[in-house]
């Protein structure tokens, strides 16, 4: 096998990875060959929160410690393995909970001077989602005016996140069994920042010394990420740029332009990108082009960013977290343009072999090397329009060294929560009865969130597509989000065709009469409150129990590597659901932080962690779990009913 | 949205009312196509549909599991 095909399961990605080799271009493909993971670190087992350290504290391998030298395994200052792991761990959450949240933030402040009339150019899109709103936080609606709504919103949206006391609001659209669970167990968050400064806070070194203590604190401020900092950022976003409908998408580097300047818009917030969509289509930036000797335009997102445009316009995608470099290499990008999260700082030495311009947009992420073009809301076209023109007067520059792998997929996008509720209902009767049904009669087995990151210690996206597919096989309904969902879309999985050929019969039938891939796209990974939302709603819809947790549910993170799919998971595990991550798990080296994660969470939470890095008995891990949750719910029997008459039928066939 | 009535004629009597199609003609394209929430036309509309196709969150008289159990 060639050295590339190692790397990626993605033939566009193989070539490209080819290609940086003969060019001389150094990738995170060959980063992770020279750079090990240090093996201490790895596990949870290397505090550096004081100068007295770093501290390492790593059980011998090979042999069971004796309790003296378990006694003996603290940094200096007495810590010991159990609080170190457990430490390190929630310093995750609060890290992904940080940069959920901050976008939130972002999204509430832009989105208050929408309404103030402050920032031209956007406009409230969905009066219904407004509405919305204004319901779930007692805002007058009566006779008053969209822009009067949307001001008492915006501000409520923004008291979220340096609120002191009471709970997060969102809180109170979670299943009430659910609620009460989290007041209970002093999990309910007070305010976003309040939990994710008090992890900071809890982890100095001298503070919260019981792991247990510690952990509890973790799941709350997850929460205050997933029913909170992100969801808050999926529906300000809905109202100002629209609540996602399927669309139609393309979707891998093939949707590059050999003769059009591509522009690639990478990143997270859709702030930005929706600007830079709108001005890349005004005619003077397309006849500006056309003098360059282009013949237009071609703009295409890149992670979640890409999502988002995606979701809500159809943009090409060019691809997830380990194609970034390679849509460079490429030598067809005249510019890429970020904002925040998951952008390689490599991306300025790659672009100096090629002629692309890298543009930071930010003043929370610059790269040394970069060009920065700030972006201001309150001026945001203007932005959008210089960086578009940076694009285009780079496109002489383009070198003789390109090649555009033609692989492009089609997909369907735009899952929201309010599609999948219209779509299996209709506009009379929207509803999630259909879909419950179909779960009680056992043609759906059940419903797996697989979301998350690529990461380069293993094979690109190889992970993310055996997994979902495993999961289709077996008539689980599967909802992504993230470069996850990329990699499924890429793979071909998308498409309602999909369902005949990779779903098993029972899933299969439920997608051809509703018209939907057995594998939907709920967009990014704020977008993960789709999720949460969707889960709720087959509560709330009756059949399947009083809580999230009773659902035969199951979530993944199959190749995360962000500090943001940590808090996702816990969000999902403390929302009730059984949560399996692949590539390592970073708390490996205490058994009692993995254990009270794997097992005594279930028992408080509902739902837990679990970790195996093998993706089809991960999905069986899930699959088992669902199987778990159907017989306490009493509806194991009637799959099984189902199974015994598609056997029949093929058998009555086969005579 | 508006019923649009029909006039038919019934065997053994004059002509009858009926509802007519409730569907839209034609096919949705481009940006349009899958949209359908702008279908809801003004306030009332959204408010209304909010009371029934998310009533699992804003419906008054809907009466899920959970409100069985936990009656307002
Ligand atoms: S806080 Fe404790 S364990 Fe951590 S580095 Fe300092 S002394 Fe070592």
């Amino acid at each position: 096998m060639a050295e590339a095909e190692t790397k990626s399961i993605d033939n566009a990605s193989i070539k490209m990875i080819d290609k940086a080799a003969s060019d001389g271009v150094n990738t995170a493909f060959d980063r992770a060959e020279t750079k090990k993971p240090c093996p201490i670190g790895v596990e949870g087992s290397c505090c550096k929160h004081c100068g007295m350290g770093p501290c390492r504290v790593p059980p011998p391998k090979g042999r069971q410690e004796t309790p003296e030298e378990k006694q003996k395994r603290r940094g200096v200052c007495g810590a010991t393995a159990e609080t170190i792991a457990a430490r390190n761990f929630i310093r995750m959450i609060a890290g992904g909970a940080a940069a959920h949240s901050d976008h939130g933030r972002g999204v509430a402040e832009v989105f208050l001077a929408v309404a103030k009339g402050e920032a031209p150019g956007y406009e409230i899109k969905d009066e219904q989602k407004l509405l919305q709103l204004a319901l779930d936080w007692g805002v007058d609606i009566g006779d008053r005016s969209n822009q009067e709504i949307a001001i008492n919103i915006g501000e409520i949206a923004l008291a979220e996140f340096g609120k002191q006391e009471g709970q997060v609001l969102f809180l109170n659209r979670a299943p009430l069994k659910r609620q009460e669970l989290w007041r209970r167990e002093g999990a309910a968050p007070r305010g976003i920042d309040r939990e994710i400064v008090e992890i900071m806070h809890r982890t100095h070194i001298g503070v919260d010394q019981d792991y247990r203590n510690l952990l509890r604190q973790g799941v709350r401020a997850s929460i205050a990420d997933g029913w909170g900092g992100s969801m808050i950022a999926t529906e300000l976003q809905d109202i100002i740029f629209g609540t996602p409908a399927p669309v139609l998408g393309r979707i891998n580097l093939g949707v590059l332009s050999r003769d059009e300047v591509n522009l690639i818009i990478h990143g997270h917030e859709p702030l930005l990108s929706e600007m830079v969509v709108v001005a890349a289509q005004d005619p003077e930036m397309i006849a500006l082009a056309k003098s360059k000797g282009a013949n237009g335009i071609n703009i295409a997102g890149m992670c979640c960013t890409a999502n988002e445009i995606l979701m809500r316009h159809g943009i090409p995608l060019a691809g997830n977290f380990l194609q970034q470099e390679l849509a460079i290499v490429t030598g067809a990008v005249e510019a890429m343009v970020v904002d925040v999260q998951c952008i390689m700082q490599s991306l300025t030495a790659v672009a100096e072999c090629y002629h692309t311009k890298i543009i930071t947009t930010s003043p929370k992420a610059k790269i040394p090397g970069a060009i920065h073009i700030q972006f201001d809301e309150h001026n945001a076209m203007e932005s959008a329009r210089a960086i578009v023109k940076t694009a285009i007067e780079n496109f002489p520059n383009r070198g003789s060294n390109i090649d555009i792998p033609k692989e492009q997929t089609d997909l369907v996008a735009g899952f929201s929560h309010e599609t999948i509720n219209y779509l299996l209902g209709g506009i009379y009767r929207a509803s999630y009865r259909p879909l419950n049904d179909n779960i009680i009669n056992g043609r759906i087995r059940g419903v797996a969130g697989v979301v998350g990151c690529n990461n380069a210690r293993v094979k690109h996206n190889e992970a993310h597509t055996t997994m979902v597919k495993e999961l289709i096989k077996n008539d689980v309904l599967v909802l992504q989000t993230g470069c996850s969902a990329i990699a499924s879309a890429e793979a071909g999985l998308m498409t309602p065709e999909a369902a005949s050929k990779y779903a098993g019969e029972g899933l299969a039938s439920v997608c051809e009469a509703v018209g939907i891939p057995p594998v939907l796209h709920l967009g990014s990974c704020v977008d993960n409150s789709r999720i949460l939302i969707a889960a709720t709603a087959m509560v709330k819809e009756g059949g399947l129990g009083d809580d999230i947790s009773e659902l035969p549910v199951a979530g993944a993170a199959p190749e995360w590597m962000s500090e943001k799919a940590i808090s996702i998971g816990q969000y999902f595990v403390g929302s009730g659901v059984f949560t399996v991550f692949g590539v390592n798990w970073p708390t490996l080296d205490s058994e009692e932080v993995s254990k009270y994660l794997f097992e005594d969470f279930e028992a408080i939470y509902g739902g837990m962690w679990a970790f195996e890095p093998d993706p089809i008995k991960a999905a069986h891990l899930m699959i088992d779990h669902i199987d778990k949750k159907r017989q306490a719910l009493g509806i194991d029997k009637a799959r099984e009913r189902v199974l015994f008459d598609m056997a029949m039928r093929r058998e009555l066939e086969g005579a | 949205m508006e019923y649009k009535i029909e006039k038919k004629s019934a065997p053994g009597r004059d002509e009858v009312e009926v509802l007519g199609a409730t569907y839209e003609e034609g096919k949705p394209e481009g940006e349009e196509l899958g949209k359908w929430r702008q279908k809801l036309r003004d306030r009332n509309e959204k408010l209304k549909y909010l009371q029934t196709g998310e009533r699992y969150w804003y419906g008054k008289d809907w009466y899920g599991s959970e409100k069985r159990k936990n009656p307002a």
